[in-house]
Formats: C-alpha cells, sequence, structure tokens
C-alpha cells in the first residue's frame, strides 16, 4: 500500500462491521469502485490544485483505530447556536447519523421526508468522493416539498470532532416538486479542534416551473477537512437562486454542478470565500447548459490573507443545440498578504449558436488611496482595512437569498473579517 | 496653529516641495495659489499624512506638537481636515457610516461618549440641506457614482461634521458650477471662527469672491515666492504667474 493511498482493507472492514442493511449492496458496489479507481489526484485536471493527502491521512487514522462513529454526546452549544439563531426547519445530521427529524406535522403537508434506506436505489459512480460516500455511508434523507413552506427547510451538517480523527459521510437529497416555492438551508459546521474529515452529497431536483432560494454556509474549523458535493437539476421554467458562504474550515473541497437540461431555466449564484493563515478553499463549479434558452449567470468574491491558497474553478458548457444561452461568470480577490495564492480559472465550452457567454476575474489589493481617505478622516488603519474588506464582501451578503440566514451570515462575516483584517500578515504589503 | 519651516517633500524622485514655510494662526483664512506643478497639492497631503510623500527636510508643527511624527489618523484626531481634490470612491462604505465613525474617532480621542444617532443623523441632514445635498446621499456608498459637483459637496459635509480646526481644502472649487460653488462657499463660511483656521489650495481667484482670505499666497516651484493680502489674488487673475515666476529666478 502506498502511503498516500486509503487503506481499502481496513475500509471493508469497516464496512462490513456496519448493519446489514438495505444499503449494504450499494456500499460493496461503490467499494469495488473505489477500490479500482481510488481517489482523485493532483493528474487529475480537475483536482490539480487540491492535494487530497490530508483527508487520506485522517481517513487511515481513523480506520486503524476502528473506524466507528463517534459516540453520541449531548448536543454541542455551536448546534444549539445555529438552530437558535435562524429560524428553519431544521434537520441535523450529526457526525453522519441523522439526529434530529422534525416531528409531527412537517407543516401541513409541506414537507415529506423519508430515509435513504426505506428506498435504497443500487449504486451509480457520478462523481469523485461519491463512491467513499456511497460506502461509508449510514444512511441518507430524503426530503420532497410538495407545498409552499412558511419556514426555510435547514440542512445542518455538523461534526463534533471530539478524541479520535473522525470521519463522516452524508447524503441528502431534496425535491422542489413542480410549481412550488422553497427556500432551502445547507449548513456545515464544525466543532472542537480535533482531526476531521467530512464528505456529503446533496443532490437538489427542482421541478418545473419550481422556485428555491439555496444558501450554503461551510464554517467548520481548521482542523477539518471537508468534500462537498452539491448536484442541482432544474426543469423546465424552474428558477434557482443560490449562494455560498466559505467562512472557515482547513481544506475545502466544494464542487456546485448545475444541470439545466429543459428550456426557460434560469440560475444566478454567487460564491464569498475568506481565507487566512493555512486554510485551503477550492470551488468548482459547473454549469451544464443542454438545451436553450436558459440563463446562468455566477459571481465569487474572495478574501485572502496569510500563507493560503483558494481555488475558484468556474465552468460552463453550452452543449450542442443549446441555443438561446446566457452564462455569465465573475470571480473578485483580494489578497491581503503577498503569501496568499489564488488559482481563478474560467472555463467557457460552447458548441451552440446564438450565445451569449462572459467571463471577468480581477485579483488586487487593498485600494491604497481610499485607505488613506479612510484614515485621513480618523479611521485607524485596522478600522480602514476592516472597512475595505468589509464592504468587498458586504454586496454578496446582502445577496443571500434566503433572509433568515442574513443576519447569522453578517455576524459570522463580520467576525472572521476582524480577525483576517487584525492579523499580522497585512504589514507585509502596506507598510 | 500650524509651523511649517524650510519642508522639503518628494514623491519617488522627484522633489516637489523645497524649502516651504508658512505660518497659519487660529482665525485665519489663507490661500495658496500657483501654477499647476507648483507643489499646492503635496503641500495639502503631506500636512494630511500621505505616505507616498517623503519629507526630506524641515519641520512641520501643529499646536506645538511635531506633526510629522504623527499617523493621518491621529492628524484627523487632532482637528485636521482635508477637503480632497479627487475625492475617492468607496463602494460598499455607507456614506452615513463613514461620517458617523469619523465623527466618532475624534470624540473617543477627546474623551467623549460617542453620538447618539438619532441627533447624528438629524443633524447631518441639516448640513446637508444647507449645502443643497439630497439626504439621499447618506444612504449611497462613499461618493460611489457622485458627480464631480457631489463630490465636493460631501467633502465641505464631512468638513461641517468634522468641525476641524484647520481646514485644507484642496481645489474644493474645480468643477463646480455657479451654485455649487457658493454652497460650497457658504459651508466654509458658516465654519470661519476664531478657534479654526482655515487653508484654501486654488488655481483661481474665483473662489475668493465667496470666501475672503485674509492672506494670499503663491507657490512656484516648491517655494512661496509671495505673500499678500486679497490683492494678490486680483493681481494674479490679471497677470497670470508668468511674472512671478520671472521675479522669482531672475
Amino acid at each position: 500500500m502506498k502511503p498516500s493511498s486509503l487503506d481499502i482493507d481496513r475500509l471493508r472492514d469497516v464496512i462490513r462491521q456496519l448493519p446489514n442493511d438495505a444499503l449494504m449492496p450499494s456500499r460493496e458496489a461503490a467499494l469495488a469502485h473505489l477500490d479500482e479507481h481510488g481517489l482523485p489526484t493532483l493528474r487529475d485536471e480537475d483536482w490539480k490544485y487540491t492535494d487530497l493527502s490530508p483527508l487520506v491521512d485522517i481517513s487511515n487514522r481513523w480506520l486503524l483505530a476502528g473506524g466507528q462513529p463517534r459516540p453520541a454526546s449531548n448536543r454541542h452549544g455551536a448546534v444549539e447556536r445555529v438552530l437558535g439563531s435562524i429560524d428553519a426547519t431544521w434537520f441535523v445530521i450529526a457526525d453522519g447519523t441523522i439526529e434530529q427529524w422534525p416531528a409531527g406535522n412537517l407543516e401541513s403537508g409541506a414537507i415529506e421526508v423519508s430515509r435513504l434506506s426505506d428506498t435504497p436505489a443500487p449504486f451509480v459512480m457520478t462523481r469523485p468522493l461519491g463512491d467513499l460516500n456511497a460506502a461509508l455511508r449510514h444512511d441518507g434523507l430524503r426530503i420532497r416539498i410538495t407545498g409552499q413552506p412558511e419556514k426555510p427547510v435547514g440542512i445542518l451538517l455538523a461534526d463534533r470532532a471530539g478524541g479520535n480523527a473522525g470521519v463522516t459521510q452524508s447524503y441528502v437529497e431534496i425535491e422542489v416538486a413542480p410549481g412550488t416555492s422553497a427556500e432551502l438551508i445547507e449548513y456545515h459546521l464544525s466543532d472542537g479542534d480535533e482531526d476531521h474529515y467530512a464528505n456529503s452529497v446533496l443532490t437538489i431536483g427542482i421541478g418545473d416551473g419550481a422556485n428555491a432560494n439555496h444558501v450554503r454556509i461551510q464554517n467548520r474549523s481548521i482542523r477539518h477537512v471537508q468534500t462537498g458535493r452539491t448536484s442541482l437539476a432544474l426543469g423546465r421554467n424552474a428558477t434557482l437562486r443560490m449562494a455560498s458562504y466559505d467562512l472557515g474550515g482547513g481544506l475545502i473541497r466544494n464542487d456546485i454542478d448545475i444541470d439545466l437540461s429543459q428550456p426557460g431555466a434560469d440560475v444566478c449564484f454567487d460564491g464569498l470565500y475568506l481565507a487566512g493563515e493555512g486554510q485551503h478553499i477550492d470551488n468548482h463549479t459547473r454549469v451544464d447548459h443542454r438545451v436553450g434558452p436558459s440563463t446562468s449567470s455566477q459571481e465569487y468574491r474572495g478574501i485572502l490573507n496569510g500563507k493560503c491558497r483558494c481555488v475558484w474553478n468556474g465552468k460552463a458548457i453550452v452543449h450542442k443545440g443549446a441555443d438561446g444561452t446566457d452564462a455569465q461568470q465573475a470571480n473578485h480577490n483580494l489578497l491581503l498578504s503577498e503569501k496568499a495564492e489564488i488559482d481563478a480559472k474560467p472555463e467557457l465550452e460552447i458548441y451552440a449558436e446564438d450565445v451569449k457567454c462572459s467571463h471577468g476575474t480581477t485579483v488586487g489589493q487593498l485600494d491604497e488611496s481610499a485607505l488613506f481617505y479612510l484614515r485621513s478622516r480618523g479611521l485607524d488603519k485596522n478600522h480602514a482595512i476592516r472597512v475595505l474588506t468589509h464592504a468587498f464582501a458586504a454586496d454578496l451578503v446582502r445577496r443571500a437569498p434566503v433572509s433568515a440566514v442574513t443576519e447569522a451570515i453578517t455576524d459570522i462575516v463580520e467576525a472572521r473579517l476582524a480577525e483576517l483584517a487584525a492579523a499580522d500578515f497585512i504589514a507585509d504589503i502596506l507598510s | 496653529m500650524l509651523e511649517i519651516k524650510d519642508l522639503k517633500s518628494r514623491i519617488g524622485d522627484s522633489e516637489i516641495l523645497r524649502g516651504l514655510s508658512l505660518s497659519v494662526k487660529k482665525g485665519e483664512v489663507h490661500a495658496i495659489m500657483g501654477p499647476n506643478g507648483s507643489g499646492k497639492s503635496t503641500l495639502a497631503l503631506v500636512v494630511a499624512g500621505h505616505e507616498d510623500y517623503e519629507v526630506t527636510g524641515g519641520t512641520v508643527r501643529y499646536n506645538g506638537q511635531d506633526l510629522l511624527e504623527m499617523a493621518p489618523e491621529e492628524r484627523a484626531r487632532e482637528g485636521i481636515f482635508l477637503g480632497f481634490q479627487y475625492p475617492v470612491e468607496i463602494p460598499g462604505v455607507n456614506n452615513a457610516y463613514l461620517l458617523k465613525a469619523a465623527v466618532n474617532a475624534k470624540r473617543k480621542h477627546q474623551g467623549l461618549d460617542e453620538v447618539d444617532a438619532f441627533e447624528f443623523l438629524k443633524l447631518a441632514r441639516e448640513r446637508m440641506t444647507v449645502l443643497g445635498m439630497d439626504p439621499k446621499f447618506l444612504n449611497r456608498g462613499v461618493n460611489e457614482g457622485f458627480s464631480g459637483g457631489e463630490k465636493k459637496r460631501n467633502e465641505v459635509l464631512q468638513m461641517a461634521m468634522l468641525e476641524p480646526s484647520l481646514a485644507i481644502l484642496d481645489e474644493t472649487d474645480s468643477g463646480l458650477d455657479i451654485d455649487a460653488l457658493k454652497a460650497v462657499a457658504e459651508g466654509v463660511n458658516a465654519l470661519r471662527s476664531p478657534e479654526r483656521a482655515i487653508i484654501l489650495v486654488t488655481h483661481y481667484q474665483r473662489l475668493l469672491d465667496y470666501i475672503e482670505p485674509d492672506y494670499v499666497h503663491v507657490l512656484s516651484e516648491g517655494k512661496i515666492v509671495r505673500s499678500g493680502d486679497k490683492m494678490l489674488a486680483l493681481e494674479l487673475e490679471e497677470r497670470g504667474y508668468d511674472w512671478l515666476r520671472e521675479a522669482a529666478t531672475g
């Protein structure tokens, strides 16, 4: 076994110790796939900026220690704070186990819920790390929104990280039925400072004429590795307003896949990432325009300070016949330190006619003249830096498409920016 | 209040101020005139503390303190205000936020409590009315999408709220139509007091019809080459700057 690869033998043992339930066949199939293909490496074009060896290391340590889920413990303060600060119908998946399932009437039949194990499907490999997720998942959640829920539906994926290194796999499917509207929250949270690897797969189907507003928040600790895939498919004349906020984390890789295979779909999605010393945040987005007309626009912004690295790779594929597609991409980065690195890569592939596509990428530092202007009004240097970085992020916070989370995001962003702007690294460009 | 002695300053390799001396006392209004490139804006920026300008000689004392040792924000809190020739646009930073943060930074420095938000907004709206500014500008980004005249009015609004001891207005008149010029002049005149000094940096005499200076200085090649009263400004208007330059070198 190469030191850089996953310990498949131990993984097999751990899987065999899981309950012999309806998901076992798909676990075995996923394991066979993983055994044959392995994990993505730096040689894969889509993974060339993100070295997955930290997650291999954590996973192997966890497997060596027996690969058991953490024992259920008292609910952590961090989870309670999220539930208390954002008014939503919350499902909580803690350490990979479905822990909170809103009981009783789910808003008068507007929401239907079931477990993946109730109606298991055979394993089909779609994207990298999906096999690892399917091989180790205990269960999954299926949520169908059939009415017009008054509150947002929130999925809190929380990992407590106490004791040894841990690994969790989460799986959630959400369906927004045709003609309905829903607000969704996907919140990735960790607490504690032990090494942890969390891998999630979330699929969201938005039916014909339905509207979904989706906010994705990642607020993990620096010791946590996360790979998360959110796949969205839109029906005819469906709309999606989405925003992703990466506000913490150690090694983070997000894949957002949006599939537009019906005419009239309209997607607008934004992202904000804040990275400090030692963080690595990789956002890969992909939009498939399979038929026209359809529109997609995305704007990602990043603020980086200290020795850290971020990746933005925005891919838009306009397939043959998807005439009348409008695809726009923008990515803007503010680098507060010379040690910060951003790899920004727009990718447009166009095989159709009558298409409107554009992309723009900027990488810059704080505007020195704005900084002097604020200082000349009496704001000290740190305050001025905070004001300017905050202004850069503020647009995207304001645009959060689920209003119930705006305040919580604002608070985290402000606290995080205060940490970033107060860091010493900033001295190397501003002295 | 402000004592500048033999000040020398450069940006990069170019010498701009070459031994400038100027004394400004409480209650006085000074006009600094001179051709383009004579160092007027540099003087304003050096007094405000711009770090791109290196001071290579001379001293600047402000109320007995060594001004050159102070950070730009300390100078502001001690009562120095620079009205910029080209105010910076800062999208995303609310105008009202900046006004309040600036006033509170100064108050904190003076050991006072923060301003009452309600009273503050009321006062800001009153001052905006005097300046002919729509109160809606309070909720816009700082100078974001403002016209030239709106930016200059916004500078005067900030000055009016901060009530500085020493105000330096750098070409505040440039690019203004006559109504805006009058409004700006009114704002400045309202601030004139025996406790306060004002330095007007201007290229043209026009502003001085509305704000009457006690002293007029002509800057050329980084030095004051002539000082006088307001009559000097009228003379400059008539004869241009060339005769002074000749007089200085000849």
